[in-house]
This record gives C-alpha cells, sequence and structure tokens, in this order.
C-alpha cells in the first residue's frame, strides 16, 4: 500500500516540478492578488477633482467664498495629501456642464451676498464609488474648520446609486473576458491538441477563412456573454437604460470590446500548447486587467504605478464607457476617447492575433 | 550506381525493376514538369529530401527520395515506425515543404499550387481529427463545407458515406461514443466527401482489432473502385500485401525498393523456406541437405531445421530421401513462400517492427 502511494507521490511531484512555467504562475499568483489587490482596494483617495463657483449675481466675492477656496484647496485628512485638487469656475453653469461631463467629481457652489437662506450647495457625481461621500465629509470638515455654520445641501446629480449598481457594470466586462479567455481559448488549445486545425490545412479553405472564422465565432460568444450579463445584470441591480440610443451603444462598446479581446485570445492561445501554462497566464491577466480596470474601486484610490496601467487597460476603457451610459446617460461625445482607445485596441489584437495564429499553421 | 541502394548486398535485379517502376526518366528539374506529367503518373517524386533541425540534432526523415505512383493504383509506403513515411505524405499533402528536390501531384508541383493540390486530394491522418463532441453526421458536414462540395449534393452524399460505412443508424450519435474501428471508418469516407482524385491513408489501422481492420480493409479497396488512386502508409506487411497493388519500402528516410507484392517476392534468390521439426538436429543431417540440389540453405533452429531453396515443392522429394536415409523421424512440415517481411528483412536487414532503431546493422540474410 505504501509503495503505490510513494510511487503516485512521487510521480505526481515529479510533474510539479518538470513545469516550471505554471508553477512559477501558482506561487506568483498570490503575491500578485496581496500587491495588486491590496493596493487597488486599499489606496487612501486623495486629489478629487472639485470644482467651487459662487452663485451669482452680484458677482463680487465673499469672505466666506475665498477663505472656502482656500480652505479645500489644502484641506487633508490626517497625514494624507491634499483630498481636493480645486478649480474654480466663475459661472456656475459652466462648472456643472465640466461635472455633467465627468471632468470634475462635484462642485461646491457658495452662496452670494445677498443670499437669504446662505446655504451653500453641493453637487457631486453619484456614479462613483466612495468618491461623494468623500466629498462631501472634506467640504464639511472645511467648512467647520472656518467656523461658518452653513446649511450645506448635497445633490447627487445621478441619484442614489448603489454599490451594486456600480459594480454591476463592472461584471458585464468581465463576462466578456471570462468567456473568452477560459472557454475560448482552453477550447482553441484543446482543439489544436488533437489536430483539428491540422485538419484544416489539407482541405482548400484558405487560411485567412480559418483564423475568420474562429475569431467571429469567439466575439458573437463574447458579445453575447456580455449582452446577456448586462440584461441579468440590469434587472437584479434595477439600471434603467434611458433610451434606445443608450442601450445601441452599450452594444456597440460590448461588440467593441468582444472583438479585441477574442483576437487576444487567439494570439495568447497560439503561443501555448498547454493548456494549463495558458490557464495559469490568463487568470495572471485577468486578474491585472480585472484590478485596473476600476469596475471594482474608483482608479483615482490606486497608487500611480497601479494607475498606469489602467491607462493601456482596454478593461477600464470599456468600464469607464458602459458606466457613462448606463449610469451617467452621457452620450457619444463623452465615450469617444474610450471608443478610439477601444478600436485602437481591437486593431492591434486582431493583427496580433492573425499574426501569432499565422504562425502554429507553418 | 544508385545511393538508395547504398548498404544493400548488390543486386542487379530489384536494380532494374525499380527502373521499370519509375517509368520515364525526369531527373532534371524542369519547370513545366507537373503540366505534362498527367499521364499514368498521378504523382511524381523527384529526388525529394527533408531535414529537420532542431537545436540537438539534424534528423534527415526524407533522403533523396524518387518515385510516381500510377493513376488508380492502392500504393503502400511500408516501413517501421520513423521511417520517413508520414513525413513523406506531410509533404505530398502539402503540410510540409520538402528541403529540396520536387513532387507534383496530378499537374500540380507542390511549391507552387498546393491549394490546388488540397482541393483534389483527400485526407486520413494518423491521429484522428474527428471531432468527438460532434454527431457523425455533423462531422461529414462540417468537412464537407471545409472542402467544398455543394450544398444540394451535401446531404445525400453523407447519408451515402454513412451507408457505406455501416454508421446510417449512429448518425445523429455523438463521435466520442463510438469505437475505434468506427471512428476509423468515419474518417475514411469522410477524406472521400468531395471524390478526390488521391486519397492518403496514414496508418489506417493502427491500433485495430482484426475484426475492424478487416472492415477497414473492404472500405479502403471500395473506394478504390470508384477510380480513387489510393496512398496508404504501413507497417503492416498483411495490409500491404492485401491491399497494394505496388509497394514502396522506405527505411530511415531512403526508398529500399519499389515493386508488385509478387516481384518483391522475388527479389529474395533463396526462394521458398521449409522448416521441419524434428527432435534431434545433427550435424550430418544439415550437411547432407545443404548437399542436395537447389536448395540454398539449410540451418538448425532449436527444433527446427530450416531449409531454404529455390523452388520449395520440387526439393521436397529428395528432403524425404534425406530423412529416410538418416532414420530421422519428422515431426512436422511446413514450406511457405516468403514474406513481405522476409523481403524487407533482406533489404534491410532489420525486422518492420524493430521500430527506428538505429543502432541495427544492416545485413544480409540468406
Amino acid at each position: 500500500m505504501i509503495r503505490g502511494a510513494v510511487a503516485i507521490f512521487k510521480r505526481d511531484f515529479k510533474k510539479f516540478l518538470g513545469n516550471p512555467f505554471v508553477l512559477v504562475f501558482t506561487l506568483l499568483m498570490p503575491i500578485m492578488y496581496l500587491v495588486i489587490f491590496g493596493n487597488a482596494m486599499g489606496g487612501t483617495i486623495t486629489h478629487i477633482p472639485i470644482g467651487v463657483v459662487q452663485e451669482g449675481p452680484p458677482y463680487t466675492e465673499t469672505g466666506l467664498y475665498v477663505n472656502g477656496v482656500e480652505e479645500l484647496r489644502y484641506f487633508s485628512q490626517a497625514d494624507n495629501p491634499r483630498l481636493f485638487d480645486v478649480t474654480v469656475y466663475t459661472d456656475e453653469e459652466i462648472a456643472k456642464r465640466a461635472l455633467g461631463d465627468a471632468l470634475i467629481s462635484g462642485v461646491v457652489v457658495f452662496p452670494s451676498e445677498i443670499s437669504k437662506d446662505n446655504m451653500v450647495r453641493l453637487y457631486v457625481d453619484s456614479s462613483d464609488y466612495m468618491t461623494p461621500t468623500l466629498i462631501e465629509s472634506g467640504v464639511r470638515g472645511a467648512l467647520a474648520r472656518l467656523g461658518a455654520g452653513n446649511t450645506i445641501m448635497v445633490n447627487k446629480i445621478y441619484g442614489d446609486i448603489k454599490y451594486i449598481q456600480f459594480f454591476g457594470v463592472g461584471v458585464i466586462v468581465m463576462a466578456i473576458f471570462m468567456t473568452t479567455m477560459m472557454g475560448g481559448g482552453i477550447a482553441l488549445i484543446k482543439d489544436r491538441e488533437m489536430g483539428i486545425h491540422e485538419g484544416y490545412l489539407v482541405t482548400p479553405v484558405k487560411r485567412s477563412s480559418i483564423i475568420l472564422g474562429m475569431i467571429s465565432s469567439g466575439t458573437v460568444r463574447a458579445f453575447l456573454a456580455g449582452l446577456i450579463i448586462f440584461v441579468v445584470g440590469a434587472l437584479i441591480t434595477g439600471v434603467i437604460i434611458r433610451s434606445m440610443e443608450d442601450f445601441l451603444l452599450v452594444l456597440i462598446v460590448i461588440f467593441i470590446a468582444s472583438v479585441g479581446v477574442t483576437s487576444l485570445m487567439v494570439s495568447i492561445a497560439s503561443r501555448f500548447n498547454n493548456q494549463q501554462e495558458y490557464a495559469s497566464t490568463t487568470a495572471f491577466f485577468n486578474l491585472i486587467l480585472f484590478m485596473t480596470s476600476g469596475a471594482f474601486y474608483p482608479t483615482i484610490g490606486m497608487p500611480d504605478w497601479l494607475r498606469w496601467i489602467t491607462v493601456i487597460n482596454p478593461e477600464w476603457y470599456s468600464v469607464h464607457a458602459l458606466r457613462s451610459i448606463i449610469l451617467r446617460g452621457q452620450g457619444l461625445s463623452v465615450i469617444a476617447p474610450d471608443l478610439i482607445a477601444l478600436l485602437i485596441f481591437s486593431a492591434v489584437a486582431i493583427l496580433l492575433g492573425i499574426t501569432t495564429y499565422r504562425r502554429t499553421l507553418e | 550506381m544508385d545511393p538508395q541502394m547504398n548498404g544493400i548486398p548488390g543486386q542487379e535485379e530489384p536494380e532494374k525493376r525499380r527502373a521499370g517502376a519509375y517509368g520515364q526518366d525526369h531527373g532534371s528539374a524542369d519547370q513545366e514538369v507537373c503540366a505534362v506529367s498527367s499521364g499514368e503518373n498521378i504523382i511524381q517524386i523527384d529526388h525529394l529530401t527533408k531535414i529537420f533541425r532542431d537545436k540537438n540534432r539534424i534528423v534527415t526523415a526524407v533522403d533523396d527520395v524518387t518515385f510516381t505512383v500510377k493513376r488508380g493504383e492502392i500504393f503502400g509506403l511500408l516501413g517501421p515506425n520513423g521511417a520517413g513515411k508520414s513525413t513523406l505524405i506531410r509533404i505530398l499533402t502539402t503540410l510540409l515543404a520538402p528541403t529540396s528536390g520536387t513532387a507534383c501531384v496530378d499537374t500540380y508541383d507542390i511549391a507552387k499550387d498546393p491549394e490546388q493540390i488540397r482541393s483534389i486530394i483527400g485526407v486520413c491522418p494518423q491521429n484522428s481529427t474527428l471531432d468527438v463532441e460532434l454527431t457523425a453526421y455533423d462531422n461529414l458536414e462540417f468537412y464537407g463545407k471545409l472542402v467544398n462540395v455543394s450544398e444540394d449534393v451535401l446531404d445525400t452524399r453523407i447519408q451515402k458515406l454513412l451507408a457505406m460505412v455501416g454508421l446510417s443508424d449512429r448518425a445523429q450519435m455523438p463521435v466520442g461514443t463510438f469505437s475505434g474501428g468506427m471512428k476509423r471508418k468515419l474518417e475514411i469516407v469522410r477524406a472521400f466527401i468531395h471524390h478526390p482524385l488521391i486519397l492518403f491513408l496514414d496508418e489506417p489501422t493502427i491500433g485495430l482489432d482484426p475484426e475492424s481492420r478487416r472492415e477497414v480493409w473492404q472500405q479502403i479497396t471500395r473506394l478504390n473502385d470508384e477510380k480513387t488512386t489510393i496512398i496508404l502508409t504501413t507497417h503492416y506487411m498483411d495490409e500491404a500485401e492485401k491491399l497494394c497493388n505496388r509497394i514502396a519500402f522506405v527505411d530511415k528516410g531512403k526508398l529500399v525498393s519499389l515493386d508488385t507484392v509478387d516481384n518483391l517476392k522475388q527479389l529474395i534468390p533463396s526462394g521458398d523456406i521449409i522448416e521441419i521439426g524434428c527432435d534431434v538436429i545433427t550435424d550430418a543431417l544439415v550437411d547432407a541437405i545443404s548437399a542436395i540440389p537447389k536448395v540454398t540453405s539449410a540451418e538448425a533452429k532449436k527444433q527446427k531445421i530450416v531449409i531454404r531453396a529455390k523452388n520449395g515443392s520440387l526439393v521436397m522429394p529428395g528432403i524425404f530421401a534425406t530423412f529416410e536415409q538418416l532414420a530421422v523421424p519428422m515431426r512436422s512440415i511446413s514450406i511457405r513462400s516468403p514474406s513481405l517481411e522476409d523481403v524487407f528483412i533482406y533489404l534491410t536487414g532489420r525486422k518492420l517492427d524493430d521500430g527506428g532503431n538505429e543502432t541495427a546493422q544492416p545485413q544480409a540474410q540468406g
């Protein structure tokens, strides 16, 4: 009995050690979780961009306004860096438009000289997680330091958005990545192992047809996954799509992301002959990309080195675009940069996918 | 002397015969050689060589091979594992480019028109490429679309092929539930779905039980009746002997010999093999038998005496007389013509199922 157990132990262990790639990745994973998850979730949010403006007319600056701006500019909690990056606006409407375009996360409107109620109005971008609360407590703290007893009226411009709604948008993007990377990639490697791809090569079917067929089937699968999660997620989280135009925009974003991710998967899967190695690598990619996508937690709270990843992270652009449409009802003008970034990513991924897959056919 | 004959004891006979099998001489690498070759020969291979290089070693899988395949025949590539048969097939089916040399399939050059070649060949590779999750019907339909079978005949053709291999009642079952023999038959007819001019079968019966092998053989013969040229690789002698019109012996990447089964057997000069079982074998007995005219050799092996003679049945009376003279009782007698395996051993000094054992030294056996 012992002999058999030892034999099995030895065999398993030999295989474990014989695959250094998987070994490294299995050990690297928890460390990456620690570093990335820890930093992404635990970061202190500072430097929140806000606007300040004094209502008018008349436009003479009040003492409260001047001191308030100074106080907000240098306000910080404990030993942290400054909480706000303050932009001064001269017109309330312009400030609110900037808020609507998500250039700033909040607007503080100070009362004018002749105001009756002397009320400080605060407008916050409630589609974000954490920052609205931080802005509100920051403004309260700053006014308290000035000894100003003004009442504060908080105005959530997108209404009350629960965390589940904030996170729900990220899950759509996650669905696209998961179905493609896990389902599609493993199936592709399995097909290659079984020689099905080599079988294609002795038929008159063109190599470009093989790639086109593979990328399009993967894209449709990813698109359907994204669409289903979008619909189911909307029902679970109670998100309301405001117009047909918004709905179509959501579909466009999901589609472009699906093409890009599928092509990227074809490219990565072409480089691996081993399912285990592929699975380790994509799990790693999923972790980094999803953590820095802003799906869980605002990227503003991440350390700089981690925030740089968001610049090249297609998931970040997807999440940002979808959140703009679904939670804020913003249109093409706001998500255009996201769409351009996604299109560039998809184009690069398609080229990469075609060239690396072609190499496996040689 | 032909380089392919190196290492083989000098024999003029196979040399002549092989020269005859070549048909015409096309040693010069003419540009238009393929266009004019569309007569009797469907495949022409000319000084084909494939060398694999990796970090540690260089392997010459196909070594300066030249031969032709005639239209409509069943052509066998016979050789041990690792002899280069599959590499040759992979070159002819445009999966691999040769290191040097040319090959024509029908009127197309493998280097210039791989796409045309792919549309006139059917390939059944050594390792199954059936999709085990799809049904038999779906597998055939999918492949039919890849090889451009028009939609209006596809369904009838699939039904016909399924009936041909007796799988009609399993058409809608996933291939994963099939036995090895059923999968193999399905894969062979799949390669035939577009009625190719040439069907390549790489080890079609490897790993099958005797019953399934027989069925696969019947299948291959039936497909050949439909005017399809069939090229198969195998390391089973009985398979080659039963199916093939002509056989090419391949060993260590080289073409050793090519001819019909009967002619190949004639290559062994010593003729038939007579085995007589007896309890005691004395040197005197062996010497006496060796002395009989037309007996080429006699040797003692365990409880048997193995005699080789040009025309076995004619020398039998003499052998009987010798046994009677020396008063040695016989226990058993068998007489057989040399098998293909004997021919292969004679030509290469190795058994077919030796595998790619590179230490084996070629030696003449008589």
